[in-house]
């Protein structure tokens, strides 16, 4: 709302200066978020929050002002002559629901031409053009009382009559309606619209825009001016369904002042009458929808309790009075009826933000509470372990060079398909859509986090980044067919992106294993014992270098090196770069990670190891010795640990040669060298012959 | 003789200048045909008076020679390793094999680090759906259907009735839900709203508080507010409650800062105001303890809500929102 200071005055004269009212009127609620300096006079741009349609306007705002410096308030003139003549006018409200009073006017002889100066400056500094006389007295009363009126050619009007209701008040029948509107555009309109009609038709949308059939032109001679009261919501639904957002609807949707209507279109035909000629004839009034005042009743010892204050109520009383509001005192309580136009006014502890507002916020003590002590309930020590979780997973990535990114949560069809995941896939199959996406490639909630690190990828590299490592914790989406709402999981994804660079130091590892390892670790770091990793399934990952994430035999999870075909596909300028990936989903984790932790005594004798190659088949994956080993099932092993995989020279092709050390120990005794020498050979025996394999001399 | 011995041994100590001199030099005295083992075995030829005195002092003589070769010796080993050890130098001007640590996202870092406030004044963390109902977002909160509320927030929709939560604010009404009172809670979370320019981002961060007892006063809730930010942004900050509107709040207030930047003088970030909007707050509405079940004439609460966006561009002197979202790794690590 923009509003002049020089208006404002005129309504309560004052002499603060023009910053001393901005800050006065942001500690009243009414935020001035911009002054500006135009011919002489002061425009505050103020940000009238929804609940205040009174301060919409001049006078709403001069009311502010005139409670809060004691100076009364000058109420503009509408000294109405000539109500004269018989009218040969009929008004029917046909829904009292949506329409509670209907008032209308009618100027005869008026000559329709532009605006006096004074008039047309006064729209601009409240940032409305000028259209011609008739409309921008329409839009002055608008500004200055917070009324919205509209004039119709009465020329137009068909049958002497206006009525107000729905396509079904009207023709027994509710139907979905087109209207040309007056900017010329032809709108459908719901079946439940509130409309304004002559004897034959529609000729405006009630409380948003007139018709262009009816619209006051250079040729007329003869208006209607209608001022009257419009249901809040019947009027938003239809503004929202009509895509048609008004000062007028503007208004009307946030509540407009019942009683302000008939004094707006006294000022309006008063305005006319001066600025076009003309003569005024009697107002039509009609008011079927009169409502007892409501009544609030609350006392003070209420208001000052939840305040922390400690008003008397004598102060509490002359707030209220000066704000508008009838007080009677009851027995210790207050029965307090507000203005008309406080609509907002409408419970206790809005009389509570009353007294708050009038006392001032800013002299109310900030004072600590008085907190009982909590206690953690089980729920609670739940969430503060998955919270620990997440800051160990956290941690071992960060530790690890790995930098955190956020992502916006939604991705598109495009990124799936760029990764090749098949329709069929429940990633595809259970995404969320969004109905009102702003771009076509965020019509979707994130199903998984890997794409947008690809887009992190290609983004970074395009910046000349050229090494670097990313995770990201967020949650993915997934709809469900017997919840309401989709399932909120949190994933963790990370990416690894590194070009052939020179180094002082060595390191050939290949990247799959850094990130591998890490996992690996953090596995280790959460207890969660029974994980293991498959070759992948993953469409988009190398088949040769990446595996799922096994835990206790469900899949949660991949890593591995993006797959060459795709890094194809993306914009990246580099050759051969390394991307390895990973994701898996931490909800999964939780139920595995061990949370009970229970001491093991220290070994008492001492260990033995044995280091054996065997030579094996290619295909055997090293994981398979592990799990021979666990087959044999001997007390007596501590540990395997693999330290080399060898092809080539001295190698016969087809074959590797795995190394590895196995420690044993007993928990009664210290082991001979014959006891382990034996046992080891049993156990290279029996692995040899499950594998087929060879010690390698 | 024995006297003279002394000084012969230590002039010739004086000439060695090899370990090969040394092992000479100790043959020379103490080997089998060496000085002080000749002088021993010509001890039974002098007198009984003689030989206490004598023996003695050939033994001095001994513990002197072994005591002086032992420490040339220790020089020359000395000597030799620090040869070696040398010849071991790297270049340690070389930079180390470095493994940066990586870094938390900045948003993350300043929600950690409210969080944190709040915890240790005794909040517990909840957490609630991003996807949301329409009557947790909205309904509950007291933004009716067709209400002008609502376009305060311009909303993501799933369907008519589900939308992407435009606040932390529904987790109130589930924590509410879930436990009787006395309730002190935060609600850190992504919150989406559809709008994209330099100071807007689809997606963003809030942190939601609440804190419901008896005989809590709108007093308590600029104790609270005031406290936490004095904890983050310094003891001096000045801080300004106003009258606001929030549907699910009465009295609903807009915390504000003495502007950061310029110490409230004026500048283009506060608009000129010397006042940085940072926290929506107010007195829990009735109208949202009825929808929990919470009876309105025992209970009082507050709630407030921030951004966390904001806040971190504030702290970091950020203009452009955006560029928390791009992930670039060189902003990243700069914090
Ligand atoms: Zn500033």
């Amino acid at each position: 709302m923009r509003a002049s200071l020089a208006w404002l005055r005129e309504m309560v004269p004052g002499s603060e200066s023009d910053v001393d009212t901005a800050h006065r009127l942001t500690m009243l609620g009414l935020e001035v978020e911009g002054i500006e300096k135009v011919e002489g006079d002061t425009v505050f741009e103020i940000n009238v929050t929804p609940n205040r349609p009174d301060c919409l306007s001049i006078i709403g705002i001069a009311r502010e002002l005139s409670a809060a410096l004691g100076t009364p308030l000058n109420f503009p003139e509408h000294e109405v002559n000539g109500n004269t003549g018989e009218l040969d006018f009929n008004i029917d409200i046909l829904n009292p629901a949506l329409c509670r009073r209907y008032a209308g006017r009618i100027v005869k002889g008026l000559k329709i031409g532009p605006s006096p100066d004074w008039l047309k400056l006064r729209l601009e500094k409240s940032g409305i053009r000028s259209i011609n006389n008739v409309v921008d007295v329409t839009n002055y009363v608008l500004i200055e009382l917070g009324h919205p009126l509209h004039a119709f050619d009465l020329g137009t009007i068909k049958g002497h009559r206006i009525q107000v209701g729905t396509s079904g008040d009207v023709k027994g029948k509710a139907e979905r309606l087109r209207f040309r509107t007056l900017d010329g555009l032809e709108r459908e309109l719901l079946s439940d619209a509130l409309l304004i009609w002559d004897a034959e038709r529609p000729i405006a949308i009630a409380g948003i825009m007139g018709g262009g059939e009816t619209e006051v032109s250079d040729s007329t001679t003869d208006i209607f001016i209608e001022s009257a009261w419009f249901d809040p919501v019947s009027v938003r639904r239809t503004a929202k369904a009509t895509g048609l957002k008004t000062e007028a609807s503007f208004r009307f949707e946030r509540g407009t002042d019942i009683k302000m209507l008939k004094k707006a279109l006294d000022r309006a035909a008063f305005l006319m009458h001066e600025i076009a000629g003309g003569k005024v004839y009697g107002k039509i009034d009609i008011y079927p929808g009169q409502l007892p005042p409501a009544k609030i009743i609350i006392s003070a010892e209420k208001i000052n309790s939840v305040l922390g204050l400690d008003l008397p109520e004598t102060q509490i009383i002359r707030y209220l009075n000066d704000l508008g509001f009838v007080v009677e005192e009851g027995k210790g309580c207050l029965n307090i009826t507000p203005p008309a136009y406080r609509v907002d006014v409408q419970g206790g502890a809005d009389i509570i933000e009353e007294i708050a507002r009038t006392y001032g916020y800013e002299r109310i003590p900030a004072v600590l509470p008085m907190a009982s002590v909590g206690i953690e309930t089980q729920d609670n020590s739940q969430k503060a372990f998955s919270e620990s979780l997440l800051k160990e997973l956290k941690e071992s990535f960060l530790k690890s060079g790995f930098t955190e990114v956020i992502n916006y949560s939604f991705m598109g069809d495009q990124d799936l398909d760029l990764l090749g995941i098949d329709r069929s896939d429940l990633r595809h199959l259970l995404k969320v859509p969004i109905k009102n996406p702003l771009r076509l490639e965020d019509t979707y909630m994130r199903t998984m986090l890997v794409p947008a690190l690809i887009r992190n990828i290609v983004y970074n590299v395009s910046h000349d980044n050229r090494a670097f490592k990313l995770f990201e914790i967020s949650r993915v989406f997934s709809g469900s067919k017997d919840e309401k709402l989709p399932e909120h999981k949190y994933h963790f994804a990370a990416a690894l992106y590194k070009e052939k660079t020179r180094s002082l130091y060595k390191d050939d590892t290949n990247d799959f294993f850094v990130v591998k390892g890490i996992i690996e670790a953090l596995l280790e770091a959460l207890k969660i014992r029974d994980y293991s990793f498959g070759r992948s399934v993953e469409p988009f990952l190398h088949p040769g270098q990446s595996a799922d994430l096994f835990i206790s035999g469900s899949k949660t999870g991949f890593v591995g090196a993006l797959s060459p075909v795709i890094v194809e596909r993306l914009d990246i300028k580099a050759h051969g770069p390394s991307i390895v990936l990973a994701e898996f989903d931490i909800d999964f984790l939780r139920p595995y990670a061990m949370q009970v932790i229970k001491y093991r005594p220290l070994p008492k004798y001492p260990g033995s190891e044995r280091d054996t190659a065997l030579v094996v088949d290619e295909s055997i994956a090293s994981s398979k010795i592990v799990a021979l080993l666990k087959e044999f099932d001997s007390d007596l092993i501590e540990d395997i640990t693999l330290f080399d995989v060898y092809k080539g020279k001295n190698i016969p092709d087809g074959k590797k040669s795995i190394a590895f050390s196995i420690r044993y120990r007993a928990a009664d005794r210290t082991l001979t060298d014959d006891d382990v020498e034996t046992l080891h050979n049993r156990i290279v025996g029996f692995i040899c012959e499950k594998t087929n394999g060879q010690v390698r001399s | 003789m024995i006297d003279d011995l002394k000084e012969k041994f230590l002039n010739e100590l004086e000439s060695v200048i090899s370990p090969a001199d040394l092992f000479q030099l100790r043959v020379n005295y103490l080997g089998k045909k060496g000085h002080l083992t000749s002088a021993l075995k010509a001890l039974s030829s002098a007198t009984p008076d003689e030989r206490p005195l004598l023996g003695k002092k050939i033994n001095d003589v001994k513990q002197f020679v072994e005591a002086h070769i032992a420490s040339k010796e220790a020089a020359f080993k000395n000597e030799e390793l620090k040869k070696q050890l040398l010849a071991g130098a790297i270049d340690i001007t070389l930079p180390g094999k470095y493994a940066a640590f990586g870094k938390e996202h900045p948003i993350n870092q300043v929600l950690f680090e409210i969080t944190d406030i709040f915890v240790k004044m005794g909040f517990s963390v909840e957490e609630g759906p991003e996807v949301e109902t329409d009557y947790y977002n909205f309904e509950a909160l007291n933004f009716p259907k067709d209400h002008p509320a609502r376009d305060m927030q311009d909303t993501f929709f799933v369907s008519d009735d589900i939308v992407l939560r435009t606040h932390t604010s529904p987790v109130q009404v589930r924590g509410m839900e879930k436990r009787k009172p006395p309730v002190r809670f935060i609600a850190p979370g992504k919150v989406y709203r559809c709008d994209a320019d330099i100071t807007h981002t689809p997606m963003f961060h809030q942190v939601e508080g609440l804190m419901v007892d008896k005989d809590i006063t709108f007093s308590n809730l600029k104790g609270i507010l005031e406290a936490f930010l004095h904890q983050m942004f310094g003891p001096d900050t000045r801080v300004r409650f106003r009258p606001s509107f929030f549907p699910f709040t009465e009295p609903s207030a807009e915390v504000d800062i003495g502007c950061i930047l310029c110490g409230g003088s004026g500048c283009r970030v506060c608009k000129n105001s010397g006042w940085l909007e940072i926290l929506g707050a107010g007195m829990v509405n009735p109208a949202v303890f009825k929808n929990v079940g919470y009876d309105t004439e025992i209970y009082t609460g507050f709630a407030f809500g921030m951004g966390i966006e904001r806040i971190a561009m504030l702290k970091y002197a950020i203009d452009d929102i955006r560029l928390f979202y791009e992930n670039d790794i060189r902003f990243l690590r700069q914090f």
